[in-house]
């Protein structure tokens, strides 16, 4: 048989046309599972947290020209350019619902690593069932501080933990004294989970430390049908600084029953969570003026690094709503999780964990105010510099530690 | 801390509270009492009833600006036929299970109970609601240190008018018998020409009216999601279990006990244990009167 001009043409197409299919079926897609409560009590940050992965995955799988890792050029480069891929999973904020879905996300969609969950309570079980199955978790917005000291080797935090929060809030506490303000007292309220307990734990130990003094120290039980008992308790005591670790349901209740008991504190100082969610102050903002809440991040960043801007309404564009502190974790989660995927070259979950662990981007890359991401040996990365916000007029100012700080704190609030 | 901050007045004060929660608590449970009493159906759905005159209140105050306390009578309303229908739709049906009636009753409204979540969560979204400004919230009558909120104030006051005219609702008209009677015996009303559907329909009305109301005044001093019901109608089925179940009197007697109860174990115990005080309660009566204070099987 003579071969023709022709057919050698036709060839040479069919293989062009056949190529890019053969490397897309080496390396078409990575998928990565997304665990958080799309139904029951806190569904909304299930669905806020969906809106936020969603803009992390465009930055990732579209070509953008921000200065974060994965922005530029289309998927991940060092996967011949795959795509990622996201399957979201309902937890219900239910930790034993947590560890099924986690199973079948690994089992059944294949998925090289896990990112969520909101709840500390469901991290706890997720992250046992991803140790077990040697795959990365990646604990995007959880700040219990026990999470991370299980030593398992497949636990990954980028942000700050209570611990990391609630010294924050103390060196906060330090410099306003040092000042001249009158900061002696403290009252805790938590709730009842392990958020609200570590959470309380830790500012009870650094109290202790630094000589102040916890006149009340209230654990209450979460989403319960009345506080003003417990409001009653914190009225008596009248501390100079109330300390609520509440989700959003149990703030508004207790900002609503302090107004109708009379309660007026000198100050709050919250352990974010219900406090940087906008519906509190949307029911309650009226009587949070001058609220501080402690963050890990705050949009006046955009002043100083424009991309916090641009991402920022990449975000609204989907949800309706501004980056909050815990939008812009989940954001921050994915892209750090994608990086590493990018570099282990490779869907393998150990490869993955082995990239995580070498992961070291420096603040600038990132839409936070840390020094850097890099994981210690326990998978948290201690240069998540936290930070403390001010409601003001409608909006968060930073106002804690000074380098970050754009205003100086007002207090007592109003 | 400790036994010098328990004052003579946060006392004082922590049982006042508790007073005008347990009056709300009462309002909240009558409607399961009633619904009990009359046919043996515990409604399982209860809390979401609250949950959807919660939702009512919240739309008709952001669409058309009515106040909590104007609509409080068309939310009542509104459950009224939301109940009845409720019935004659779902319950009717359930209760003629010839195998395992019990269960099917259960489940029905269960099933009812999951199906409003969902909707609620798809239709309202999970985010939550609340009123920011009414005639009643945030406002304060403050007599001599102690504080009453407003809104609990009205709602007890509400409460102890919704109970008086289902006194006399019962007692003194020809519905309010035939509710009795059928309640005494549904086969001996028929041959009495009373048709046993149409009272079960206007007492299903009626218990939703009831929870209505209280949804309404809820809505003034609480936050409002799609899970809302659900704490509520936990405290609503002890309150129930304690007053006596199916006595709608019980349901008053019930929920100023529960509400008095919390308070109290509040002062003497950890907040996050209030709870224990009132199943303490509930245990006692128990083993002491099993059919509830005021229970009369």
């Amino acid at each position: 048989m003579t071969i023709t001009r022709r057919d050698v043409l036709l060839g040479a197409t069919a293989t062009a046309a056949l190529m890019p299919l053969a490397a897309r079926a080496q390396t078409s897609e990575v998928v990565i599972g997304v665990i958080y409560p799309f139904s029951g009590g806190s569904a909304q940050q299930g669905i806020d947290a969906q809106k936020a992965y969603e803009t992390a995955l465009e930055v990732i799988n579209k070509d953008t020209d921000f200065d974060l890792p994965l922005a530029k050029g289309e998927g991940l480069p060092g996967l011949g350019g795959a795509k990622v891929r996201l399957v979201f999973a309902d937890h219900q904020a239910d930790p034993q619902k947590g560890r099924a879905e986690a199973e079948r996300l690994i089992t059944q969609e294949k998925v090289s690593a896990i990112i969520g969950t909101y709840q500390s309570a469901v991290a706890v079980t997720v992250s046992q069932i991803c140790e077990r199955y040697q795959i990365p978790f990646v604990s995007a917005d959880n700040s219990s501080p026990s999470l991370h000291r299980r030593g398992l080797k497949y636990y990954f935090r980028a942000s700050p933990h209570d611990e990391m929060y609630s010294a924050a809030m103390f060196d906060f506490f330090d410099a306003m004294k040092k000042k001249g303000t009158k900061i002696e007292t403290l009252a805790l309220f938590h709730e009842d989970t392990i958020f609200g307990t570590d959470s309380g734990n830790a500012q009870a130990k650094i109290a202790g430390e630094r000589g102040y003094k916890i006149v009340s120290d209230i654990k209450y039980r979460a989403n319960s049908p009345s506080l003003s008992a417990e409001v009653q308790q914190l009225k008596t005591a009248n501390a100079d600084v109330l300390m609520p670790s509440s989700y959003t349901t149990d703030g508004i209740l207790l900002v609503k029953t302090m107004a109708e008991l009379g309660y007026k504190p000198n100050a709050i100082v919250a352990q974010d969570a219900g406090f940087s969610e906008k519906a509190l102050y949307d029911a309650v903002g009226d009587k949070l003026e001058g609220v501080i809440s402690r963050g890990t991040f705050s949009l006046d960043l955009a002043q100083k690094r424009p991309m916090v801007g641009k991402i920022n309404e990449m975000f609204k564009a989907k949800s309706g709503k501004d980056l909050n502190d815990l939008t812009s974790r989940q954001f921050m989660g994915l892209i750090i999780l994608a990086d590493a995927i990018n570099r282990a070259k490779s869907a393998d979950g150990e490869k993955i964990r082995d990239a995580l662990a070498a992961t070291d981007i420096p603040g600038e890359q990132t839409i936070m105010p840390w020094k850097r991401v890099k994981f210690d040996e326990m998978g948290q990365n201690n240069d998540a510099d936290p930070v403390l916000l001010q409601y003001r007029g409608g909006k968060f100012v930073t106002v804690f530690p000074p380098q970050a700080a754009i205003a100086e704190a007002t207090w007592p609030m109003k | 801390m400790g036994e010098d901050a328990v004052t003579a007045q946060a006392i004082i004060q922590s049982l006042a509270s508790g007073l005008l929660m347990g009056l709300l608590y009462g309002l909240i449970a009558v409607g399961l009492a009633l619904i009990f009493g009359l046919m043996d159906v515990v409604n399982f759905a209860h809390g979401e009833f609250l949950m959807i005159a919660m939702y009512a209140t919240f739309f008709l105050f952001a669409f058309f600006a009515i106040d909590p306390l104007l609509s409080a009578p068309l939310v009542a309303a509104a459950l009224f036929i939301f109940g009845a229908v409720v019935y004659l739709l779902i319950v009717r049906f359930a209760m003629r299970a010839k195998a395992n009636a019990g269960m099917v009753q259960i489940f029905s409204t269960f099933g009812l109970a999951i199906v409003m979540r969902g909707l609620a969560q798809f239709f309202f979204t999970p985010d939550y609601r609340s009123i920011p400004q009414s005639w009643l919230g945030g406002k304060t009558v403050s007599v001599a240190g102690i504080f009453l909120p407003e809104p609990q104030l009205i709602g007890a006051l509400v409460s102890i008018a919704a109970f008086a005219g289902l006194y006399f609702f019962i007692n003194r008209t020809d519905f309010g018998r035939a509710l009795e009677a059928t309640r005494e015996d549904p086969g001996a009303v028929a041959l009495v020409g009373i048709d046993k559907n149409r009272v079960f329909a206007l007492g299903w009305g009626l218990g939703a009216a009831l929870v209505g109301l209280a949804g309404a005044i809820m809505a003034v001093f609480f936050y409002i999601y799609p899970d809302v019901g659900a704490s509520f109608a936990l405290i609503a089925y002890v309150t129930v279990a304690l007053g006596g179940f199916g006595s709608v009197f019980g349901a008053f007697a019930g929920g100023i006990v529960v509400g008095l109860v919390e308070a109290v174990t509040a002062l003497v115990l950890p907040p996050s244990l209030k709870s224990v005080g009132i199943y303490a309660v509930y245990l006692l009566v128990v083993f002491i009167r099993p059919r509830g204070l005021f229970g009369s099987m």
